[in-house]
């Protein structure tokens, strides 16, 4: 305690002699170090990285747990690329965020942007009436609504598949996107504390609102199952993921799971899962701690 | 103010709606704007809290705002002596950037403020860049604060800063006296202050400020009114309601995450728990005596029976 306490003066003697000066704080550098860090790992992998094969993912297991190369052969015949996102923390939500937009580039489904745009109106009627002040999360819904509509063809802001690749490796669009799923996430958490109270009590010991303060809405935070499911449900987009770790199955072959988040009608409290059992369009591959983008054969 | 910059950058975008927002939902309790030829530098003045030593006083500080915000904080700076934040230095708030993984997007300027407003009661622990002075020195520096706007940099600054002040002196009524219960150990004090208070309602202008601007204080008093300030007097009940909201969640994530980065400080009264730590030390020092008394005793005696047995056997 006491040699704690020393330790403690010896630290702020350095720091009074550089009160004044607006840089020398500890703290900043740990914020440097912190950023340093992100630019690190930003030079490694974008926000998005290019559609690779499979098999690239067994190069990064040559020397590893063979269960998981036998899981990459299996991916393999089902899953025709993966493309890799940056894992800073954001990497459910970007995944989503492109995967989704890619999506509608793709189908040019304009019934699937009507239902989101309504599902997004409610978002922000949920954030208002939680307390939310508009000017803190208009830009973020505006600019995700301006992405949504670039990315439907035929109109003046049209936007091509290069384009959206390059959008979602700008952080001043694909941060905002990002920021605009969290807010989303967060209100539906909010609005439907009651449901999500157990599995945030279990997780985290902490009020459904501490958790979004704390897990939801501060950037680079990961995503989990409750994330997930809030997601889906607010936007009523289902979502498949695939998990790629070493458990191995009793009956001897190898599989791979996956779970599929089927957006329940957020309407009716006890609705089990929506009756088209659409299969889902937004694949995920999850490896602890981190979603990477899968394409479908 | 807008056509000097990119509309296009979301921060820029962002900071225009805080501002235009806080132009047009004034409150009674603090006062924000951003410099004329960057918006990325605003000054700000805080009431003290009601019900504090604080009551009264009219407190300035700057805040930055990264080229990152609203993805990263802002951070403040106190420039009126308080007893509570050292000035010049950055503040410690879980809301500042010194705890940068704290700070969301969906807080604004306005937040931060309130949030500041509600930490000057609170006991700083140590904290980085705080101060833990006595009641009475924090309601004389409340008392002076309002006699004239502290001084720092550029001139079109200091105007800004000098109309905060006088829309701040409009709104916050001066420091209130002690009630004869509030009175504590320091009988000098509330004279002090009741003198002072009367001074301030008369000529603030006049009055005695700090010791370091008293001489070009009173001259450089601009004239109230400037700002549009009051152009839409009634408030938005959203927004306030959104923004008093979140101190509470601060000041619950806040005290555990302190201790760590935090530093002791030298204020003689921040050592309470002493005579604690002193009471440990002395039991546990009494007791390894009483153990080894005992073992010196066993020790002793045991190796008298042997004696006597060994002599016995021999």
């Amino acid at each position: 305690m006491q040699n704690k306490q020393a330790v403690l003066e010896d630290g702020q003697a350095a720091h009074v002699t550089d009160t004044h000066d607006w840089d020398n704080f500890v703290d900043d550098d740990i914020m440097q170090q912190k950023s340093a860090i992100h630019a690190e790992e930003a030079k490694k992998i974008p926000f998005l990285g290019d559609k690779e094969p499979i098999s690239s993912l067994a190069a990064e297991y040559q020397s590893g747990s063979p269960i998981l190369l036998e899981k990459i052969k299996v991916l393999d015949e089902q899953y025709a690329a993966i493309r890799r996102t940056r894992g800073d923390g954001n990497c459910f939500f970007r995944g989503f965020m492109f995967s989704y937009l890619e999506h509608i580039l793709v189908s040019q489904d304009q019934a699937e942007v009507d239902r989101i745009q309504a599902n997004i109106e409610k978002s922000r009627n949920a954030l208002q009436s939680l307390g939310y002040a508009d000017l803190t999360f208009e830009d973020f819904f505006a600019l995700f609504i301006e992405q949504l509509e670039g990315v439907v063809q035929g109109k003046e802001g049209s936007i091509s598949h290069e384009e959206l690749v390059s959008r979602c490796r700008d952080p001043s669009v694909s941060d905002y996107v990002v920021m605009f799923f969290r807010f989303v996430t967060s209100a539906e958490i909010q609005k439907r504390s009651v449901f999500f109270e157990p599995f945030i009590m279990g997780l985290t010991n902490t009020t459904v609102e501490q958790f979004c303060k704390s897990s939801v809405e501060p950037m680079g935070e990961e995503s989990d199952h409750v994330q997930i499911t809030a997601l889906s449900d607010a936007l009523g987009v289902p979502i498949r993921v695939v998990y790629l770790d070493r458990s191995s199955c009793d009956n001897g072959g190898v599989s791979v799971n996956h779970h599929d988040f089927m957006p329940t009608a957020s309407d009716l409290p006890n609705a089990s899962v929506s009756a088209e059992k659409n299969n889902p369009f937004i694949t995920l591959l999850y490896r602890p701690g981190h979603y990477d983008i899968l394409y479908p054969k | 103010m807008a056509d000097k910059y990119n509309l296009k950058n979301p921060a820029v975008k962002r900071i225009l709606q805080e501002v235009k927002e806080m132009q047009s939902n004034p409150s009674d309790d603090f006062m924000s704007l951003p410099l004329e030829e960057n918006i990325f530098e605003w000054q700000f003045a805080i009431r003290g809290p009601r019900d504090t030593e604080f009551e009264g006083g009219i407190y300035h500080g700057r805040i930055q705002l990264p080229a990152e915000y609203p993805f990263k904080p802002p951070s403040f700076m106190l420039l009126t002596p308080n007893g509570r934040f050292e000035t010049q230095t950055k503040i410690c708030l879980s809301i500042s950037n010194h705890h940068p993984e704290h700070w969301q997007p969906s807080w604004s300027v306005r937040t931060a403020l309130v949030a500041l407003i509600a930490f000057m009661p609170t006991n700083p622990n140590g904290a980085l860049g705080s101060l833990d002075y006595k009641k009475e020195e924090r309601r004389t520096l409340a008392i002076k604060s309002r006699d004239v706007a502290p001084r720092f940099g550029t001139p079109e600054r200091q105007k800004l800063i000098d109309e905060i002040h006088e829309y701040m002196l409009s709104k916050a009524p001066p420091v209130p006296e002690l009630s004869p219960s509030q009175t504590s150990e320091e009988q000098e004090q509330p004279r002090i202050e009741e003198a002072k208070a009367e001074v301030d309602l008369q000529n603030p202008e006049d009055s005695p400020a700090g010791e370091e601007n008293a001489d070009q204080a009173a001259d450089e008093i601009v004239e109230e009114q400037e700002l549009p300030i009051n152009a839409n007097p009634d408030p938005n009940p959203a927004g306030i309601e959104a923004s008093t909201e979140i101190p509470s969640a601060v000041s619950g994530t806040q005290s555990p995450q302190k201790s760590n980065t935090m530093i002791q400080n030298l204020k003689p009264e921040t050592r309470v728990q002493k005579p604690d730590d002193r009471m440990f030390t002395v039991a546990a020092i009494g007791l390894t005596i009483a153990i080894v008394v005992l073992l010196l005793k066993k020790f002793i005696k045991s190796t008298e029976y042997g004696a006597v047995f060994m002599n016995g056997g021999s």
